[in-house]
């Protein structure tokens, strides 16, 4: 998928920021401590067991191979078997710890994937107004899964590490003063991390910009490819992209270098270096003592089990990076606190009759203009309550805050004669229905998209319900009928089906208010003329509060409220309107000279 | 390794890069042979006691000297091999991108944009991997075998390298046995994490039906229990992964205890010394990435060759659109004939997309397409479009017909605005003179106050420098629409189709950018399919589609004179119209 983050890749994050994100990433794991202890004990045996092979190598060679005698066999026996199953068990500590190092960080990661997708659910539509979908899809994913390559940093980081540590135990018990010139190396070590860390960081964010300018630049063009072919512009793309490809070409050979400059020949050349100094050492000393093969041995193997897994941890800094990066988006969604609008606490209240009840309700979404001023009217039982205005003028607001999807700053919502905050949410979800503008499908089969989650739902109830909204006659001619399958997003259904799949969800689910944003779609007449249908029978018995959009649902409302600039600027039913002679007056005339012609 | 011959156009065509490259290599892994042969030669001196400051500096010496030397050895092959297989990779982005730039529709409608991506992405670093990790696999692993089994040979001892280097293969051949089996576990964990993405990007998108239904929790539920499913397929990975080190630790450990007993025993008569064995012992360490990298040859060599395939394939697609390269160079100023007896889009052979549209629309006139949806508008305006050749019939502009002009020449002269018009990520600026950068800001402001979008643009941040598309500020549909109008007037086509591209306008606005069309195009053809009749009412020939055929035809006073479709539609749609113009007057008039 191709990300854009360029603002992320383009600044680096300050250090201190850094060990903060490090910090919380290893404190979620909590729950998988055990775990990771488990994996890092075995490491540590594993460590200590690869220095135990080749000390035994080196003790045999010291002890037996020097002399011109043939060395027992019972004893070349012995000493086989023993690094054999050194060795055996080497194997088995090295693949359980790799496997259960793995295995934490999955579950470590996956728990952290549900905590962003559980977080995402407590937030309020404010916050999905504002962030776009796509950014939040990829924290949830891509960016939980680059938490992988941490965790694998870790893992062999720690080895290496115990590598180190088991090495220079191994050193020790064959020559101590060796043991502490070797430890000359470590600043050397040391130095190279830090020199390649420094160097290679600024270099791949910059590669990865490129990489994600580059990934942009196919995605907009294949997207866009209309418009380019229509406009004629193939070459003009061709040649922006032949230099954003460059630009990455470039980047990337950069980061090859600065690797060939760096990391594996660098610690190659550390490591001849150290060899020389020890062999050095040890010619110095054969001139005043005697010196066993089995010391050269022993010590240049350890310095391979020194230098070994550094080029490892010196190759993850990378994907290290990026790992933190997105720790860092993450933590960010965690930390934030655009959540819905919280019921009262013990909010325990029920809808029995589905009265509404707007008083001098006041809501601002950026706390500095004013969309709802002082809206007032009650919905009674069993009415239908109409919303008439211009784009803007407040209709879209007065749902919004009725459905609890942004909090009112003033006045009261009751409904039932409570407030609405006293209502449960489980109650306020489950008697109020929703009919969305544009309705979504989910991935499944038709029957699933009208029951949603709740199983409890049977069959004769989903049908009953697509009977009802009046769905069941395409449903039915579909193969497989209510079986069929639905894609993401609902494609191979039109707009007027998706309608009457969403209207049957809300039915099912038998409302005490219904809630309608009508829809603007381009639908055939003829669909058209189902949905009225449906939507009438829909209204009857609900509390219905209705934005309308076309005039001919609104006259038999029991209260049309006439919307600007989130004011109620006229109200009454059609014919105490009409006798007004205001604006309603206005645009009844028009509808008057329609209705002749259409029924 | 078919996929070697298949890239040894890109290997021939850097031969300097990959000779250089492979001979570093070479010298890289000659170097490398002489540090053991040193240790264990100054490991025999050492226990001899025979240690002179002078065969100290010798034999430190010489250490020193192969490291620093292999260090410039191996930074000249890495850069070279590597550059090689980055420049492979852009080389073959370059001609895809190249290819998707001149595809046809068709193309587009049977591969999806996220395929496309894939191939440009995934696929390319599969075959990047055969210039770079295939060639190193190869050539490297074979290089150091034949080397260290002679160095072996010849430092230490034929007989005892024979048996200590017998068990290696078997450790090659155990990568190559895990390697599918890790390759399916992988391919398993990806589709889990597309099934994950998937969920996640359902439940965001459709968040808004979720919390209507008060299903937060059990949206998690379902999650939770995708990556409880998750969680198992990738422990399978991890289960296998953690098998290949162990394998090697195995395997070396028989040649180990061969070391230890035939070695040892060798010592112990005197055919080779204790620094021989030191020796030994460091060449069998140099043997475990060759066989690695053998077992994991054949893996990187199969995934490239199916990448480059699939590569392959995409670039072997031709356009059905045929360039006249002998075509007429600029658009003739004339009638617009349409002579379509026949036309069935390629990828549906059974149904008849258009049948019999015969029409003429004269320079300087104005054509209405209506009918509702699928009834043939489009697929109308998708051959004139020239997205398809393939049909019974001609269509002709200026007396010439459509496929006698240069592809360039035609589409140039025609300005085409859809419903759903795509914005690119730059400038509003930058967006309206997107088929000529070279206008000027005079121009561009020009043709937006044509598409009524200037006064919207004035009321954006940065005016005409605000940027848009993904990143930058959010359009209304009606904005978008605008401003692909804009940027289809800034041209100023012969001819302009506007493909139902006033539907998210309003009543008023819409007259507004139609009284201007007519004001500014007197003798410039202009063609509308809406949905809307306000759209096309003034047209001076309005054609209904129904199935693909013309159903009903005329001047909208004709057509509501027959009281038909576009009759009954007119008197339906008239409602919504008025209400919505009188409601922005009100509006108007309030401010």
């Amino acid at each position: 998928m191709p990300e854009k983050n360029e603002s992320v890749w383009a600044k680096s994050i300050p250090v201190k920021e850094q060990l903060h994100v490090i910090w919380t990433l290893i404190k979620m794991a909590k729950p998988f401590r055990a775990m990771f202890i488990w994996a890092l004990s075995i490491g540590a045996a594993f460590a200590l067991l690869q220095a135990a092979a080749p000390r035994v190598i080196s003790y045999y060679m010291t002890n037996y191979l020097h002399q011109t005698t043939s060395v027992p066999l019972q004893i070349t026996i012995s000493f086989a078997v023993l690094v054999a199953v050194i060795r055996i068990l080497q194997a088995i500590t090295d693949a359980l710890n790799a496997y259960y190092f793995s295995v934490a960080g999955e579950y470590a990661l996956e728990d952290i994937r549900v905590r962003v997708f559980k977080k995402l659910h407590t937030l309020g539509m404010r916050f999905f107004d504002q962030v776009p979908a796509g950014s939040l899809v990829t924290r949830v994913n891509n960016d939980t899964a680059s938490l992988a390559d941490f965790w694998r940093f870790f893992m062999e980081l720690t080895f290496a590490v115990m590598s180190m540590i088991g090495a220079y135990i191994g050193m020790w018990t064959v020559d101590v003063k060796a043991t502490l010139l070797m430890l000359v190396v470590v600043p050397f070590i040391v130095a190279s991390i830090i020199a390649y860390q420094r160097f290679s960081s600024s270099l791949f964010r910059h590669m990865r910009e490129r990489l994600s300018a580059l990934n942009a630049k196919i995605a907009e063009s294949i997207t866009g490819i209309d418009v380019i072919q229509e406009f004629y512009q193939e070459d003009r793309f061709k040649k922006e992209f032949s230099r954003i490809n460059g630009e990455y070409f470039n980047a990337r050979f950069k980061m090859v270098k600065a690797d060939a400059l760096l990391l594996e020949p660098m610690i190659d050349m550390l490591l001849g270096g150290a060899t020389v100094l020890i062999l050095w050492y040890f010619g110095e000393l054969s001139m005043h003592t005697v010196v066993a093969a089995g010391v050269i041995y022993a010590f240049t193997t350890y310095l391979n089990n020194i230098f070994g897994p550094l080029e490892n941890i010196m190759s993850l800094f990378s994907p290290f990076q990026e790992g933190l990066v997105s720790g860092y988006r993450i933590l960010g969604i965690l930390a934030d606190e655009t959540y819905s609008p919280a019921q009262n606490t013990n909010a325990q209240g029920d809808i029995t009759d589905g009265k509404i009840e707007f008083k001098h309700v006041n809501f601002s979404y950026d706390g500095q203009h004013q969309i709802l001023k002082d809206l007032t009217f009650t919905a009674n039982p069993g009415e239908t309550i109409a919303l008439v205005g211009h784009t803007g003028s407040g209709k879209s607001s007065t749902i919004n805050t009725l459905m609890r999807f942004y909090e009112f700053q003033s006045g009261e919502i009751l409904i039932d004669g409570q407030d609405i905050r006293d209502v449960s949410m489980k109650n306020l979800r489950q008697k109020m229905g929703l009919v969305l503008q544009e309705p979504f499908m989910f991935f499944g089969d038709v029957a699933s998209n009208i029951r949603m989650y709740d199983d409890s739902i049977s069959d004769a109830r989903v049908r009953e319900a697509a009977e009802f909204v009046g769905a069941n006659t395409f449903i039915e001619k579909l193969d497989n009928q209510y079986r069929a399958k639905v894609q993401e997003g609902g494609s191979g259904f039109s707009a007027g089906e998706k309608q009457l799949i969403s209207f049957a969800r809300t039915i099912v689910q038998d409302p005490k208010i219904l809630i309608l944003d009508e829809a603007t779609a381009n639908v055939d007449t003829e669909t058209e003329t189902l949905i009225q249908k449906s939507l009438k029978k829909m209204r009857e018995n609900r509390t219905t509060i209705a934005i309308a959009h076309r005039l001919s649902t609104i006259k038999d409302a029991n209260l049309i409220l006439v919307l600007d600039e989130g004011r109620v600027v006229e109200r009454g039913t059609h014919e105490s309107l009409l006798a007004q002679r205001g604006r309603y007056y206005d645009l009844y005339r028009l509808q008057g000279a329609n209705d002749a012609i259409v029924e | 390794m078919s996929i070697f011959s298949k890239l040894m156009w890109f290997f021939k065509a850097n031969k300097r890069l990959y000779i250089l490259g492979l001979s570093f290599l070479l010298l890289t892994e000659i170097s490398q042979m002489v540090s053991p042969a040193l240790i264990g030669r100054f490991t025999d001196i050492l226990v001899a006691r025979e240690v002179t400051s002078q065969n100290l500096l010798i034999y430190g010496g010489g250490i020193l000297l192969f490291s620093i030397l292999m260090y410039g050895f191996r930074y000249a092959w890495i850069t070279h091999i590597f550059q090689g297989s980055a420049l492979l990779e852009r080389t073959l982005r370059q001609q895809l991108f190249d290819h998707y730039m001149q595809m046809d529709t068709t193309f587009y409608q049977r591969r999806r944009t996220g395929d496309l991506m894939a191939h440009a992405t995934n696929d390319l670093s599969a075959i990047q991997r055969v210039a770079s990790g295939g060639v190193l696999m190869l050539v490297d692993s074979i290089v150091i075998i034949i080397f260290t089994v002679i160095s072996m040979a010849f430092v230490v001892d034929w007989r005892l390298t024979l048996i200590g280097v017998l068990p290696l293969p078997l450790l090659a051949w155990g990568v190559r046995y895990l390697s599918p089996k890790i390759r399916r576990a992988f391919t398993a964990s990806q589709e889990a994490f597309s099934r994950l993405s998937n969920k996640s990007q359902e439940s965001i998108a459709g968040i808004k039906a979720i919390k209507t239904l008060g299903q937060e929790q059990q949206d998690v539920a379902s999650f939770t229990s995708e990556v409880q499913n998750t969680i198992a397929i990738n422990k399978k990975v991890a289960r296998i992964d953690s098998m290949f080190g162990p394998m090697a630790t195995l395997v070396m450990t028989i040649s180990y205890v061969v070391m230890v007993t035939y070695g040892g025993s060798l010592v112990t008569n005197q055919t080779i010394t204790i620094g021989q064995l030191v020796s030994f012992s460091t060449y069998l360490g140099l043997l475990v990435w060759p066989m690695f990298g053998l077992g994991q040859l054949f893996n990187v060599l199969e995934r490239g060759n199916a990448s480059y395939m699939r590569v392959q394939e995409i670039l072997a697609e031709k356009s059905a659109i045929i360039e006249d390269e002998s075509g007429r160079e600029t658009l003739a100023h004339g009638d617009v004939t349409i002579n379509i007896d026949e036309f069935k889009y390629p990828d549906d052979e059974t149904t008849t997309a258009l049948s019999d549209v015969h029409l003429t629309v004269k320079a300087g006139e104005t054509l209405g397409l209506v009918g509702r949806v699928g009834a043939g508008k489009t697929t109308l305006i998708k051959l004139l479009l020239r997205q398809f050749d393939d049909y019974q019939g001609n269509i002709t502009v200026g007396g010439f017909d459509i496929k006698q002009y240069k592809l360039k020449a035609y589409l140039k002269a025609i300005g085409y605005v859809a419903q759903e018009n795509f914005l690119f990520s730059t400038t509003v600026l930058d967006n309206i003179r997107f088929a000529d950068l070279t206008k000027t800001r005079e121009e561009v402001e020009a043709a937006a106050k044509k598409a009524a979008f200037h006064d919207d643009v004035l009321g954006f941040p940065a005016g005409y420098e605000t940027e848009v598309g993904e990143h930058g500020v959010s359009l209304s549909g009606g904005q978008k629409q605008r401003l692909a109008i804009a940027r289809a007037l800034i041209v100023d086509p012969e001819i302009l189709i506007l493909d139902d591209a006033l539907s998210a306008v309003d009543a008023r606005t819409e007259k507004q950018i139609l009284g201007a069309l007519k004001a500014e195009r007197q003798d410039k053809t202009t063609i509308i399919a809406a949905h809307r009749i306000s759209s096309v009412m003034n047209a001076d020939e309005i054609i209904v589609f129904d199935d693909g055929q013309i159903k009903e035809r005329g001047t909208h006073a004709e057509l509501l004179a027959l009281n038909g479709w576009y009759a009954h539609m007119y008197a339906q749609q008239q409602l919504a119209t008025q209400l919505d113009e009188q409601l922005s007057a009100k509006e108007e008039n309030n401010a």
